[in-house]
């Protein structure tokens, strides 16, 4: 479903510029689930911006349900592909009733039936009706969020990119949502790339997983390998010892990986 | 003999148009050396217990208690000029974001110094030295450098350093902590609470922190009270947190996914209305 290779973004110039991922391939399968996880700058954001189209300064070579992509996306691809971002605060139009923001993409993409639709919506998202004509400051941060994901399936995506859609959310809140992508992904057959810091999340939700430091993909496994423990690369056992809690003698052991 | 803090029937109210709000609702709790995690969701009222010990909770916000005592004198009802004194001196506060907390527009190094020599009679050389020291004592490479950096260059595990540093040069005896590690990678928080745990350690400090991380207090603290909805739910021995009872305790842990569990659903947190009352 996926293809992406030898994938380089790089910002700035001359001097200045910082290349944030470098040589990344990597392959997702219809209805797979795969993970990127790694701590802030390991370029993992930068990654799925880069497939999204939300960064256009990328080179190698980006396919999506077999479309090669070009800098400039076609809107075909934006009803392949939605993404939910991390803060529900900030991905949501703050004058925009829950009505208008799901209206929307359906007037761009010319769909029929807009008020079922919305009302299915916000159904298959678990927020009831009486939601519709609500702003988002009336929602609290998992409403917005189920919000921000019946907006990215109201236009039936195949391909869902996932912005650590939880880490702003109090755990039980997160153990809903996660709940909801399981449910979602289930009933209609989604393929996801999901980011994230917390390696349980990533583990819970995903099949596959890479593991992304300084810009480079470093190893890639399967949940079974990541949840016994037996990750060949040093960095990754240390992010699971750090998962694990407060260990005094096992941080006085870590070591920057560069 | 008393303890170092004694909070006894702590109130937070907001006055709201459809009356008034109770965010912390009558809670009491004591803390010596020791390290002391408070968890709960977010509106749970954890961030404003420690503001209130602070008395920074800002009008048209009300703190009632029927005493706050830190080494057995109130601190509740003394005027503001005494407060002065005994915040930074005798309790500091780590806030959650470094990047809001620092000053902008002035060098990390002269505000960790200014907040040195408010509480001392230091000259300004002086406080410069000790600033260094302090810089190194938080594992800040080449400290000298650093000195003279603004907020906005240096990275977020830094600046939390700086924030340490700036919140232990007065000495304090009772550090409270909110979430000082949250926005911080899992490796660098660790560090960063190893840093917070050895002061602790050397200097005989009381701490509370602040969390919504379970598993992060259970393993860093010595006793854990578990908020919500602006009550105590329950006061456990960090190292029972796992055993916890209480439904609530039990219905958090539960629903965290764990990193040795299936892709299965999740158990759902289920609340239950008598948790407010009672």
């Amino acid at each position: 479903m996926i293809r992406v290779e030898n994938l380089n973004v790089t910002f700035g110039d001359g001097e200045n510029s910082v290349q944030a991922v470098r040589n990344a391939s990597f392959t997702v399968a219809e209805g797979e689930s795969f993970g990127l996880v790694g701590e802030s700058g390991s370029g993992k954001s930068t990654v799925l911006k880069a497939i999204a189209g939300l960064h256009s300064h990328w080179t190698g070579s980006i396919e999506v349900d077999g479309m090669a992509l070009k800098q400039k996306r076609p809107r075909a691809f934006r009803k392949l592909l939605q993404m939910v971002f991390q803060d529900p605060f900030g991905s949501l139009h703050p004058r925009h009733t829950v009505d208008a923001t799901l209206k929307e993409p359906l007037a761009i993409h010319r769909f029929d039936n807009p008020e079922q639709r919305i009302l299915k919506a916000l159904d298959d998202v678990g927020l009831g009706p009486e939601f519709r004509f609500r702003y988002p400051h009336q929602l609290s941060g998992g409403q917005r969020q189920r919000l921000a994901i019946a907006r990215a399936l109201i236009l039936e995506p195949r391909v869902v990119l996932l912005d650590e859609p939880t880490s702003a959310l109090d755990v039980s809140v997160q153990a809903e949502i996660l709940n909801l992508l399981v449910r979602l992904r289930k009933e209609q057959g989604l393929t996801y790339v999901m980011v994230s810091h917390n390696l349980a999340v990533v583990a819970h939700l995903c099949e596959r997983i890479a593991v992304m430091n300084r810009g480079v993909f470093i190893e890639e496994m399967t949940d079974e390998q990541l949840r016994s423990s037996t990750p060949s690369h040093g960095y990754t056992r240390q992010l699971l010892v750090a998962s694990k809690g407060y260990d005094r003698k096992a941080i006085d052991r870590f070591v920057e990986f560069t | 003999m008393s303890n170092l803090l004694d909070v006894e029937n702590l109130r937070v109210k907001f006055p709201t148009r459809s009356g008034v709000f109770e965010a912390v609702r009558g809670i009491s709790f004591s803390l010596n050396q020791e390290r002391l995690g408070i968890v709960g969701e977010s509106g749970s009222g954890k961030t404003l217990t420690g503001r209130a010990i602070l008395r920074l909770i800002k009008r048209p916000g009300v703190v009632e208690a029927d005493r706050i005592d830190l080494d057995g004198k109130d601190i509740l009802r003394i005027p503001e000029e005494e407060m002065q004194a005994v915040r930074g001196k005798r309790i500091s506060m780590i806030m959650q974001d470094p990047q809001y907390s620092l000053n902008p527009v002035m060098t990390v190094g002269s505000q960790i110094a200014e907040a040195y020599r408010v509480h001392s009679k230091a000259s300004k050389p002086e406080a410069r030295d000790r600033t260094l020291d302090m810089l190194e004592t938080v594992r800040i490479r080449e400290p000298e450098k650093v000195y003279h950096l603004y907020p906005h260059e240096v990275s977020g595990g830094m600046g939390q350093r700086i924030m340490i540093a700036m919140m232990l040069i007065p000495e304090p005896d009772l550090l409270i902590a909110d979430e000082p590690t949250s926005a911080l990678d899992v490796t660098v928080q660790l560090q960063v609470l190893a840093l917070i745990d050895d002061m602790v350690r050397e200097r005989g400090m009381g701490l509370i922190l602040i969390s919504h991380d379970l598993n992060l207090v259970a393993s860093f603290c010595d006793r854990v009270l578990v908020m919500y909805g602006g009550r105590i739910m329950e006061t456990l021995d960090a190292k029972d947190l796992h055993n916890a009872q209480h439904p609530y305790t039990r219905g958090l842990l539960d629903c965290l996914p764990r990193l040795d569990g299936s892709h299965g659903e999740l158990q759902v947190l289920k609340r239950d209305p008598a948790w407010l009352e009672a």
